[in-house]
């Protein structure tokens, strides 16, 4: 069930009716059962999956909490680690590697000795990629103590299956999120308007925006090899929007509706194309639970920056390597790009580094100049192209896909301003420009100050008539056509 | 609270009053580019009783391309209407038959007769809930009671008449500025050139569900229907099969199993039938894997259609 689907329309109030008619403390009760039903709609086997992995994680936190050897916990933790982290490995990519070793095989030994390995022919279940991190930061933090009392059953399946998270998060962790379930669950008026706004405003990012751009994106992407520079470009601008616009958009439906029920997730996303650079991109705006993740259960334990800038250096491509690993899956494939995407932006990770006393030096040279609003834009442009690079081969359907795409783009770079008049824009096209023009000055005001504090304090004419003009933007220029979110695939 | 209700109600109205400005402006829109829907077509027709209707997919949606239904009647004399529409089947066929005779009249009705169409919901019950038929269906109560009729009887999307009320794809219709023309009207002088792999995802996109006799029998069943409710209405039926090139025709999957099932129906109801399916093979007769272009039809009415049409006169 989709979050722009009839269905969840008529769902959700329904659901929300029943939460507010029992007792706060059954709620999670309902809220589980309704979760479990929302999952297994579309294809109830993957409740078996979801289902198993509660359960396994469950008997190892608990038997962590029983037991009183450091050794036999530490056992617990990486037996529990394996088998969620393996597991989802396993679904990824064995049968990917399986492929590529039996290619290799053909051309070092020949077509006839061809091996065949076995498959395991099962496709990753829908938001494995987000439960099986929940599941592994819970056992963390189970082994860390930071849950103590807070393991039951029944908390932890909703925990792992909550519904407008289980699918493409945020990745929230079990630290905020149980204490909340045990406080007994409350929706109050304010967040009510908060999550309804939340959700309106994910609504208009997805349906709006990003599936206004999808069918420009697909088609230049499609095909690479006749495409125009002008089209490529176009396209990875538009993509770049997409990719936001699609996954925040989910996000921001996924805290606007959790919040109707009176639990508030983390943030996952802040207004990342205005990062001024791309540690700030990947560290504080973009897919903030899944960074957030990766340094605490990765970055951290491997040393961090403390273990010496050698070290460093390796832990900070080893994160980005493993993101990109996590990012491959059903979307786009499950091919080498993802890596090279993974490896580019850990490459901008140590040119940060490497370059930081540089900007720290400067910085204290020229104070003003370096909080000036031109230099601050150019940052934020420059730190938008360098993620836009790495979005090509996030969404190419190969690495010479994208190489072509990149080349062909910067070999025609300075014909492109005669390029772009020749180029026959479509009325799509100028809708798709206004769109992004619109959601970029939203961003600007919304950095300066929060558009909902600025709502709160206007006439109440003026928030009328933002909810009109939200909904009939919807209404009009919504694609409801059911397309899926990019990140339900991974 | 009593506070917040009033202006929750007040929000809903002002809300509502606005859906209805933009709903009505998406209907006069929707008159201004109209063309080929069949709902259309009988809303905007200043005639009461036609010579000919024509039922049918889109093989039968060439005959009214540019100017050529109007060349059809220059030739004939008679008064013709195509009521085709795209991938749809014999319940589609079925539903826009019956609105057409609340307020008109046929004499005769010319099936174009697909084998695609009898095999699968597709283009059958999940046609009505189709956004590119929705939108250009014009707002009519009768229209709107004969969907909850087909939703309670015979099995349609509750969804397509929620849509069709509520004017949802109207509002929502990214080509509202666009005339409505199918987009093989723009192909219509192209002439083909032969490509199997075109032919296979053809058949792939037409056939989805393989071909299932039980289907085969609920689809006839409708068709017999229709045969049926013309006769009642006064109209003599003949039904045809269109010529499709001979690379497209043998790719058709269990084409016989199909005729040996709709011959009891013909022989039963004494329906007139011509199969013109192996008329014209050359590719040059057709601007895609199975649509007559314009020198197809042409020389299809010249040959073959015209006598057919022109012998209701004598009738």
């Amino acid at each position: 069930m989709l979050f722009t689907s009839l269905e969840f329309f008529v769902c959700l109030p329904l659901a929300l009716m029943l939460f507010a008619l029992l007792p706060a403390g059954k709620r999670w009760i309902w809220l589980l059962l309704a979760s479990y039903g929302f999952y297994g709609a579309s294809r109830p086997f993957n409740l078996v999956y979801l289902g198993a992995v509660t359960l396994f994680v469950w008997g190892c936190g608990a038997a962590m909490e029983r037991a009183t050897r450091e050794s036999a916990r530490r056992l617990l933790l990486t037996a529990g680690l394996a088998a969620v982290i393996g597991s989802l490995i396993a679904f990824k990519f064995y049968d990917f590697v399986a492929g590529e070793l039996e290619r290799v095989a053909v051309e070092v030994l020949g077509s006839d000795s061809a091996i065949t390995l076995p498959r395991l022919g099962v496709a990753t279940p829908v938001g494995y990629s987000f439960y099986a991190f929940s599941a592994a930061s819970y056992l963390v933090d189970a082994f860390s103590r930071r849950l103590a009392g807070r393991s039951g059953a029944g908390e932890l399946a909703l925990y792992l299956a909550w519904f407008p998270k289980i699918l493409a998060g945020p990745i929230d962790r079990a630290t905020n999120f149980l204490p909340q379930v045990a406080q007994g669950l409350r929706a109050d008026p304010e967040r009510l308007v908060l999550g309804l706004q939340l959700i309106g405003w994910g609504l208009i990012k997805k349906v709006v925006i990003a599936d206004n751009l999808a069918p420009m994106v697909d088609k230049a992407f499609g095909i690479a090899a006749f495409a125009s520079p002008i089209e490529l470009l176009v396209s990875v601008y538009f993509f770049a929007f997409q990719i936001y616009c699609d996954f925040s958009g989910y996000t921001d439906i996924a805290i606007g509706v959790s919040l109707l029920f009176g639990l508030q997730l983390m943030e996952n996303f802040r207004r990342p194309y205005l990062a001024c650079s791309t540690a700030e991109f990947w560290g504080e705006r973009w897919h903030i639970s899944l960074g957030r993740w990766f340094r605490d259960y990765l970055y951290i334990p491997l040393g961090g920056s403390r273990a010496g800038p050698v070290r460093q250096y390796l832990n900070l491509m080893l994160v980005f390597i493993a993101s990109g690993l996590w990012h491959a899956g059903l979307g786009y494939g499950v091919g080498w790009t993802f890596l090279v995407w993974g490896a580019l932006n850990g490459a901008y990770q140590w040119a940060g580094v490497a370059t930081r006393p540089f900007w720290t030096w400067m910085a204290g040279r020229l104070p003003r100049a370096s909080r000036s609003l031109p230099w601050l834009t150019l940052r934020v442009l420059l730190t938008f192209h360098l993620i836009a690079i790495t979005w090509v081969f996030f969404r190419a359907r190969s690495l010479g896909d994208a190489w072509l795409i990149l080349k062909k783009i910067a070999s025609n770079l300075i014909e492109i301003p005669a390029l772009l008049s020749r180029f026959p824009f479509t009325a799509e096209h100028y809708t798709a420009f206004a769109l992004i023009a619109f959601l970029v000055c939203v961003e600007i005001i919304d950095e300066r100050r929060p558009i909902v504090q600025r709502l709160a304090a206007g006439p109440a004419a003026l928030r009328w008539c933002v909810w009109y003009l939200g909904i009939f933007a919807l209404l009009v220029l919504g694609r409801w056509q059911a397309r899926e979110f990019i990140y339900m695939q991974f | 609270m009593q506070r917040l209700a009033k202006s929750a109600l007040l929000f809903i109205a002002i809300g509502l009053a606005l859906y209805a400005g933009v709903y009505y402006a998406a209907e006069r829109l929707m008159f201004h580019t109209g063309r080929s829907n069949p709902f259309f077509k009988i809303a905007v027709t200043q005639e009461a009783t036609f010579d000919w209707v024509i039922l049918g997919a889109s093989h039968a949606m060439p005959l009214d391309f540019g100017d050529f239904n109007a060349h059809m009647q220059g030739e004939t004399g008679l008064r013709i209407l195509n009521l085709a529409s795209p991938g749809t089947g014999p319940l589609y066929n079925r539903f826009v038959l019956e609105h057409f005779l609340r307020a008109h009249r046929a004499k005769n009705v010319l099936y174009v007769v697909d084998s695609f169409a009898f095999y699968s919901r597709s283009w059958n019950e999940e046609r009505f809930a189709d956004a590119k038929l929705l939108r250009r269906t014009p707002l009519e109560p009768a229209i709107a009671a004969l969907i909850f009729d087909y939703v309670c009887h015979e099995g349609v999307d509750p969804r397509a008449l929620l849509d069709y009320v509520a004017g949802f794809s109207k509002i929502n219709n990214r080509e509202r500025f666009a005339r409505d023309v199918w987009e093989g009207e723009a192909q219509f002088d192209r002439v083909y050139r032969p490509s199997a792999s075109a032919v296979k995802k053809r058949m792939a996109y037409l056939y989805p569900d393989k071909t299932a006799v039980a289907a085969l029998d609920r689809y006839l069943a409708e068709l017999a229907t229709i045969v049926a409710t013309s006769r009642r209405s006064g109209a003599n039926v003949v039904i045809i099969k269109m010529p499709t090139p001979s690379q497209y025709r043998s790719q058709l999957p269990d084409e016989t199993t199909f005729d040996r099932a709709l011959s009891p129906l013909l022989t039963r109801s004494e329906i007139a039938f011509h199969d013109f399916s192996q008329a014209m093979d050359e590719p040059r007769f057709y601007f895609d894997t199975d649509h007559l272009n314009r020198t197809g039809l042409t020389e299809f009415f010249a040959t073959h259609l015209k006598p057919i049409i022109i012998s209701a006169i004598r009738r």
